[in-house]
C-alpha cells in the first residue's frame, strides 16, 4: 500500500494523528517546524494539563514515544511544508528540506501561538518585572518548582490573575474578539495550586465573565473559591502601575459589584494570554487554500460537514488548536478522528 | 470655595479646613477644600478572614454573585434597596468595611426568614453569613448595636432565669426597660399591666385579645404574671446554662 497521509504538525493534534495512522498501518509522513515533537506543551513547559491534572509528559510522553518507534510512521523535525500541488488523492508535496513526496491524504495540525501581551502597553509587561504571563507562571512551576516574585526573588503576599489579556478584545483588531477557552480555568488550577502550597498568599481573579464550561465548572470555579479561597472580583484590569513607595503593583480597575474605581496593591500579577492562529497555521492555509475565519484567522472546517475536522478541501483534514483554542483532550481526540478520515479517505485496508 | 455638581459627591468626602497646612504652606483661604478620591485603595483581608475562619462563617466562601438571595430577601424587596445580602458577602469578602459602614444603619435589619438560605443555589447560609458579618463588625466597634438585640437580651435573661417567658412580664418588663414610667404591685415588685404609662400601640395590640378571652383564661394570665411560672427543676439548671453560655461568649453578644 504505497499511499500516504502527510501529518503537518507535531503537537497533541499532530501526534494522536500520526499515532493513529501508524497503528492502522498506514505509512505517515509527520513532519514540525521545530526540533522536537510535542508542541506547545513540551516546548513550552507546561506545569499542568487542564481538565485533567496530569503533567505534559505524562500525557503526550506515550504518544512521542509511539510515534518515534513506529516503522509505519517517518518523523522530519525541523521541515515545513513549502508547496502542494495535484488533486485529492494524489498530491504532491514540497518540503522546506527540498524533498518532494507524493501524498494521498493531508492532516494539518499547526496549531496556535500565544498572545503577545507587550501589544497591551498599559498592563506594563516586559516594563515592570513582576508583571508575568500565566506561561511564565507554568514554567516558573515546572522549572524552577517556586513560586516567587522576579523583581526580588521572595514569595509574594498576593498574586492577582488579569482574565483575557489578547482575548475578547476589539481593541486589538477584529482578531482578537474569541475567547482563548482555557484561561478561566488554567487560572482557577494555577490559583488553587498557589493556595495548596502557600496557604498564606492571597489570589485574586479579576474577571468579566468565568467560562469554565461544561464539567469544568466544579474543578475550575466552584473548588477554587470553595476548596482554596481564590477571591474572584468583576472588573478587568485597566492599567497596571508600580509604586516606588511600596515596591508593588498597583491594578486599576472598577470593581463593578461595589461600582467604585479601585487601586489595590499587588505583588505578582499573572497575565492570561489568549490563543492566535500560529504562523504555520497562516502559511499553510495559504498553500493549501484552506478556508480561514476572516477576522481571527483560524482555519474553519466545510460548510457542508457538521464535523469539526472535515475541510473545505478534499483530501484535507484539520485537526486542534489550528480551528480555534481547544484543550489537549480534544486536541488529542481529534487528531485521532482525523486519522480515522484520512485513512478511509485513502481506501486503507485496516488490519488490527 | 463652591462644589461643582454637588449632588454627584457623597457629603463624607468633602474635607473643609478652617487652616490648612500643605508641606509646610498655608492654603488656607481658596485651597481650604479637599474632596476625596472614591477609589478603593486596599482590601482589609484580615477582618475577612476573620469571617471565613469562624465556623458559622465558612460558606461565605461559596457565594458566586448570583443573587438569589437579594431576589427573595423581603427586606430588599418591600423596605430598603440598600439591605442587600448579596453585596454584603461580597465587601465582607473583600474587607471593604468603609462599603459595609456606609449601610450599617440597614444592616441589622434581616427577619430571619431564611429565604436566601433556602434558596442559595451554592449552599451558602446566607443567613448565617450575614451574623458572622455583623458580629466581626460589632466586636471592631464599626457598627452599632441594633436596638432590637437589647430586646433578645431582655429575653434571653427570662428564659435563662424561669426555664420560660411569660408574656405579660415580657412585655410590661420590657416597657419598663424603655423609659416608660410604670406602676408595681408592693409586694411582688412587679409592672401591673396598663395602670402606669403605657404606649398607644401596645394597648392596641393587647385589648383585643384581651376582650375575646375568656375569664378563666384571664384569671390564669393574671397568676401567671405575678408567681412567673418555672421549668421544673429549673434552679438547678439554671447556673449550668449560664456558665457554659457565659463561656462561650454566647452572653457577650
Amino acid at each position: 500500500m504505497a499511499k500516504k497521509v502527510l501529518v503537518v504538525g507535531g503537537g497533541p493534534a499532530g501526534l494522536a494523528a500520526a499515532r493513529a495512522l501508524g497503528r492502522l498501518g498506514v505509512p505517515t509522513l509527520l513532519i514540525e517546524k521545530e526540533e522536537k515533537l510535542g508542541g506547545r506543551p513540551i516546548l513550552e513547559n507546561y506545569y499542568t494539563l487542564i481538565p485533567r491534572k496530569l503533567k505534559p509528559s505524562q500525557v503526550l510522553g506515550p504518544y512521542i514515544k509511539e510515534v518515534e518507534e513506529n516503522p509505519n510512521i517517518e518523523v522530519k523535525l525541523k521541515t515545513e511544508l513549502e508547496a502542494c500541488e495535484g488533486e485529492p488523492g494524489n498530491f504532491k508535496v514540497r518540503l522546506s528540506n527540498g524533498e518532494t513526496h507524493e501524498v494521498a491524504s493531508i492532516i494539518v495540525a499547526t496549531g496556535f501561538q500565544h498572545f503577545d501581551p507587550r501589544r497591551k502597553g498599559e498592563l506594563g509587561y516586559g516594563i515592570y518585572p513582576d508583571v508575568i504571563t500565566n506561561l511564565e507562571l507554568e514554567q516558573m512551576f515546572s522549572k524552577e518548582g517556586r513560586l516567587y516574585r522576579p523583581s526580588n526573588g521572595q514569595l509574594p503576599k498576593r498574586v492577582a490573575f488579569v482574565f483575557c489579556v489578547g482575548s475578547r478584545d476589539r481593541q486589538l483588531g477584529v482578531t482578537n474578539v474569541h475567547c482563548c477557552r482555557y484561561g478561566c480555568a488554567l487560572s482557577g488550577l494555577q490559583g488553587s495550586e498557589i493556595r495548596e502550597h502557600y496557604p498564606d498568599v492571597d489570589v485574586f481573579c479579576y474577571y468579566m465573565d468565568v467560562r469554565t464550561y461544561g464539567t469544568w465548572e466544579y474543578p475550575f470555579y466552584w473548588a477554587p473559591q470553595e476548596k482554596y479561597g481564590v477571591r474572584y472580583v468583576r472588573g478587568r484590569i485597566a492599567e497596571i502601575t508600580y509604586s516606588p513607595a511600596d515596591g508593588r503593583l498597583r491594578v486599576k480597575h472598577e470593581d463593578t459589584i461595589v461600582q467604585r474605581p479601585a487601586e489595590v496593591p499587588m505583588d505578582l500579577v499573572v497575565l492570561v494570554l489568549g490563543m492566535e492562529p500560529s504562523e504555520g497555521t497562516k502559511k499553510v492555509a495559504k498553500i493549501l487554500g484552506l478556508a480561514q475565519d476572516p477576522d481571527s484567522q483560524f482555519l474553519i472546517p466545510s460548510e457542508e460537514s457538521g464535523s469539526n475536522i472535515v475541510s473545505n478541501k478534499p483530501g484535507i483534514f484539520i485537526a486542534g488548536a489550528c480551528k480555534g483554542p481547544i484543550d489537549i483532550e480534544s486536541s488529542l481526540s481529534e487528531g485521532e478522528a482525523a486519522a480515522a478520515e484520512a485513512a478511509a479517505f485513502i481506501g486503507a485496508k485496516v488490519s488490527v | 470655595m463652591a462644589i461643582h455638581e454637588r449632588s454627584l459627591v457623597e457629603p463624607e468626602r468633602i474635607l473643609r479646613k478652617e487652616r490648612l497646612v500643605i508641606d509646610g504652606i498655608d492654603v488656607s483661604g481658596d485651597w481650604n477644600l479637599i474632596i476625596l478620591p472614591r477609589v478603593i485603595n486596599d482590601y482589609d483581608l484580615d477582618f475577612a478572614k476573620e469571617i471565613v475562619n469562624s465556623p458559622d462563617g465558612k460558606t461565605i466562601n461559596q457565594c458566586y454573585q448570583c443573587s438569589y438571595c437579594t431576589a427573595s430577601c423581603p427586606v430588599h424587596n418591600y423596605w430598603d434597596e440598600r439591605y442587600n445580602p448579596r453585596h454584603f458577602i461580597h465587601l465582607a469578602r473583600l474587607g471593604l468595611i468603609d462599603e459595609l459602614q456606609k449601610r450599617a444603619d440597614v444592616m441589622w435589619r434581616c427577619v430571619s426568614c431564611h429565604k436566601c438560605t433556602h434558596r442559595c443555589p451554592k449552599g451558602v447560609l446566607v443567613e448565617e453569613v450575614l451574623k458572622v458579618i455583623l458580629r466581626t463588625m460589632a466586636k471592631r466597634g464599626l457598627i452599632e448595636e441594633y436596638p432590637s438585640k437589647k430586646f433578645d437580651k431582655f429575653f434571653t435573661e427570662q428564659v435563662l432565669e424561669y426555664g420560660r417567658i411569660e408574656d405579660g412580664e415580657l412585655l410590661f418588663g420590657w416597657i419598663e426597660k424603655q423609659g416608660y414610667k410604670v406602676v408595681k404591685d408592693p409586694i411582688l415588685r412587679k409592672p401591673i399591666p396598663f395602670i402606669g404609662e403605657t404606649p398607644e400601640w401596645l394597648k392596641q395590640l393587647t385589648m383585643k385579645p384581651i376582650k375575646s378571652m375568656n375569664i378563666g383564661f384571664l384569671i390564669l394570665n393574671a397568676k401567671h404574671m405575678l408567681f412567673h411560672p418555672r421549668t421544673k427543676n429549673w434552679n438547678k439548671f439554671k447556673h449550668v446554662l449560664r456558665k457554659v453560655m457565659e463561656e462561650e461568649g454566647a452572653l457577650a453578644h
